[in-house]
């Protein structure tokens, strides 16, 4: 109500031209955005469309119901790798979490060995990790090391690093030094300090992290099979490639089932941590 | 410290030993049975552990000889250009149709403010869950078949992903809200279209802003790879480069993706911030 | 000879910033339970973490058991620092270890490495854990999360800990101030009489002045950096306590 009432005649309409030229600008930015998304609505979808391959609704709901003719005896064969998967997406993650600590030892602010090099260097890394697609990193690992699980678990480690360092150098950065004064009052060299000091205040809060970046694993591990690296991906392109569209919605079913037990194991992980 | 030394300590009336019955002896079980499944799992892939160490300086090494130099002239190309302008297209029409349909799910989807919690709540629910479950490279490949090559696809499959990571965001959001507004609207009659409006809604706003820009940055990360599967865009050219061995031109695409996705979450922290200001 | 010889002790936190400490002297002996006061911001802090080096001098001389403080390598000061019992203000426990684990880590500072990555104490110092915790009326909390304690309990915890070093000497920095009157009488009660009993000297910084001159047998009184008194409790007098706070402002 302070601006309402106004000391003068003045003030009260600079205010109300204030709050009529903030009106004019929310509306051109509407507008502006509305333009832009028509933009790239005609662009995207009219322009580049090719309508009549598509066939129609016939053509597509023809596609659809062959979708949904699930092909039931392919299911023994999905264990395997079903199994593959999640264990890819297990190992990535505790490879991703031993890569972490350096990460995130360099990019917390407080125990960083060198504010000018190795701070800059870990949240680069931090965010070099993050910013380059699952699909990307096991592009450049499959050259590396060729087919197989190992370049799926590398990519899968690799794009979590920057996700569990990142909190785990939030938490470093936000401990209680109390804890940590004390025992170097009583005389502990640096690793007790670490261990007794600063471990138990952030362990909480990294298996917290490091239990939803292995439910998302599973996830990121299921489609590695589409660049070569086994696991339910693999069986999903086969399919894909003999036209199976039944079987391939068997695949979906399979990676659904995986991640439903990947959140209930990881909802009553998390239970028994915290 | 003789004195220290000479000090005499009636021994304490019990013992004490860390190992507690039933909790360590399980503790334990868990510890050795994940540690169990570890090992079968690096037997069982096949992993040779020297080949993990060693993967590093190899992707190191092939960086350096066959990635570069990169290969600059490929990516200033005309079309190049215009296939990341559309893949910029791609996830801001992806992600603006993804957080609009995922703000009535995330409120069906919301326990406290839901409609009723015996079918709009799991329908909610199960739509989100659905939507983030399958990985948004599946969902390109299941549009891409039906619908066929080319941008629609990519944006579809863009908009089910967005559903799923901005809806999940939304709840959340929607689930931390103060009641108090919700109850003296419902309780003046209101219904729930209006209570979403005068005592939700006001609420949310800014937090929904930032949630919706974050959402368009995650969207562009992802944009940037649809394109290999058919979904359009500038990941067609990686898959063509990819498939050629054409490394230089890989290196250069790679490296302006980087970049863009860096300029992508500066921008969008920028504006975040500057919207969080505002509340 | 004195167990704490400090000399001409100063301290300024920044090179160019104000001294916080401007060039004390005194000394501790074995009987000693010796109290400093002084208003807020008279530097009392500084003075008492000065002495393990939690906080660097910038001039002077600190002698504690013979040996010159300030000239000691890292390795030196953990085995000197293992030697002095500290009590904080804030209890410095860490929240999330259970009471045992907190006392016991009193003895890292003779602790191997293997032996402190598994927590595996000698059972000699878990003997003398589970005996200080009975001592300082904790033996129903040995298992519980050091969170889960009050204020008061914590604080026993903390005295348990520095005990568990077989000091030879205890600093207390506000051992009292976090806690309420009542429980503040209990606390210091109970250091005094496990200080006697044990043969420690004590050097603590206190504000509650009742409190100091009540448990205390000698009493530095400080004032912006400098000493204003130094002697018995029993002779001081209200004029040296309005002049050691006579430039506090209320």
């Amino acid at each position: 109500m302070s601006i309402a009432a106004p000391t003068s005649e003045h003030g009260f309409e600079a205010y109300l031209a204030h709050k009529r030229s903030r009106r004019i600008n929310n509306w051109l930015i509407v507008a502006g955005g509305a333009l832009l998304l028509a933009w790239c609505f005609w662009d995207t979808i009219m322009f580049d469309t090719d309508w009549q391959r598509m066939g129609g609704a016939l053509g597509i709901g023809g596609t659809l119901a062959r979708f949904f003719q699930v092909d039931w005896s392919l299911a023994p064969k999905l264990v395997v790798p079903a199994l593959e998967t999640l264990m890819m997406a297990t190992l990535g993650t505790l490879l991703g979490c031993f890569l972490s600590l350096p990460v995130a030892w360099f990019g917390a602010a407080n125990v960083t060995p060198s504010k000018f090099f190795f701070y800059p260097l870990g949240r680069f890394l931090m965010v070099l990790s993050r910013s380059i697609h699952e699909i990307i990193w096991a592009l450049l690992f499959v050259g590396a090391v060729g087919l197989g699980a190992l370049p799926g678990i590398l990519a899968v480690a690799m794009r979590s690093v920057g996700f569990i360092s990142k909190i785990t150098a939030e938490a470093i950065e936000n401990i209680d030094p109390k804890p940590v004064e004390a025992i170097r009052a009583v005389g502990g060299n640096q690793f007790q300090v670490m261990y007794y000091g600063i471990v138990p205040q952030i362990l909480p809060v990294i298996i917290g992290t490091i239990i939803f970046e292995w439910d998302i694993n599973i996830r990121r591990s299921a489609i590695m099979g589409l660049v070569g690296a086994g696991g339910l991906g693999l069986l999903f392109f086969r399919q894909m490639a003999m036209f199976n569209y039944g079987g391939v919605t068997l695949v979906v079913l399979a990676v659904f089932l995986l991640i439903a037990i990947g959140e209930v194991v990881s909802h009553f992980a998390r239970k028994a941590v915290i | 410290m003789t004195t220290v030394a000479a000090e005499s300590l009636s021994t304490p009336s019990r013992t004490w030993s860390r190992y507690r019955h039933p909790e360590s002896t399980i503790r334990f079980a868990v510890i050795l049975a994940i540690l169990a499944f570890l090992g079968w799992s690096v037997a069982f892939l096949n992993i040779d552990l020297s080949r993990v160490l060693g993967a590093f300086p190899r992707l190191a090494e092939i960086l350096a000889t066959r990635y570069f130099p990169p290969d600059v002239g490929y990516v200033t190309d005309a079309d190049f250009v215009r296939s990341v302008i559309r893949t910029l297209e791609m996830s801001l029409l992806g992600g603006f149709l993804g957080v609009v349909c995922s703000i009535p799910l995330a409120w069906l989807a919301a326990r406290n403010i839901t409609i009723s919690r015996r079918i709009a709540y799991p329908f909610g629910r199960l739509a989100i869950i659905g939507s983030r479950s399958i990985h948004e490279t599946i969902w390109t490949i299941l549009f891409v078949t039906v619908l066929g090559f080319g941008m629609l696809a990519g944006t579809l499959a863009l908009t089910v992903f967005c559903i799923g990571f901005a809806g999940k965001l939304f709840s959340d959001e929607l689930e931390a809200i103060d009641m108090g507004p919700v109850e003296a609207l419902r309780s003046v009659g209101a219904n729930p279209l209006q209570v979403f409006q005068y005592a939700v809604f006001p609420q949310v706003r800014v937090a929904f802003t930032g949630i919706a820009i974050y959402t368009w940055d995650v969207a562009f990360r992802a944009a940037t790879v649809v394109g290999f599967f058919g979904g359009g865009g500038m990941g067609w050219y990686l898959k063509r480069t990819t498939q050629q061995l054409e490394s230089t031109r890989v290196a250069a695409i790679l490296l302006v993706i980087i970049g863009l996705v860096l300029l992508a979450e500066v921008g969008s922290g920028w504006l975040r911030k500057k919207i969080g200001r505002m509340r | 000879m004195a167990i704490l010889e400090v000399r001409n002790l100063k301290v300024s936190y920044t090179a160019s910033g104000p001294q916080i400490l401007k060039g004390l002297d005194f000394d501790v002996d074995g009987d000693d339970f010796c109290a400093v006061i002084g208003p807020s911001g008279a530097g009392k802090s500084t003075l008492i973490r000065c002495i393990n080096r939690l906080v660097e001098p910038s001039e002077g001389d600190i002698t504690l058991f013979g040996q010159s403080v300030r000239a000691l390598g890292a390795g030196d000061l953990r085995r000197l620092r293992r030697r002095i019992g500290m009590i904080f203000q804030e209890f410095n426990l860490v929240n999330r270890m259970s009471v045992m684990d907190n006392v016991l880590s009193g003895r890292l500072g003779y602790t191997g490495p293997v032996r402190s990555f598994f927590k595996a104490f000698p059972r000699e110092d878990i003997d003398r854990a589970l005996h200080l915790l009975e001592r300082v009326g904790l033996s129903d909390h040995v298992d519980k999360r050091a969170d889960a304690l009050s204020g008061g309990q914590r604080q026993r915890v903390g005295i348990a800990r520095a005990l568990m070093q077989k000091p030879e000497i205890l600093l207390l920095d506000e051992p009292t101030s976090a806690l309420d009157p009542k429980i503040s009488r209990d606390v210091m009660g109970l250091i005094r009489e496990l200080a006697a009993e044990f043969k420690v000297p004590v050097l603590c910084n206190i504000h509650d002045v009742q409190l100091a001159l009540e448990t205390c047998n000698r009493i530095i009184g400080m004032q912006d950096g400098y000493k204003k008194f130094d002697g018995p409790a029993q002779g001081m007098r209200k004029q040296d306590l309005d002049e050691i706070y006579a430039m506090e402002v209320l």
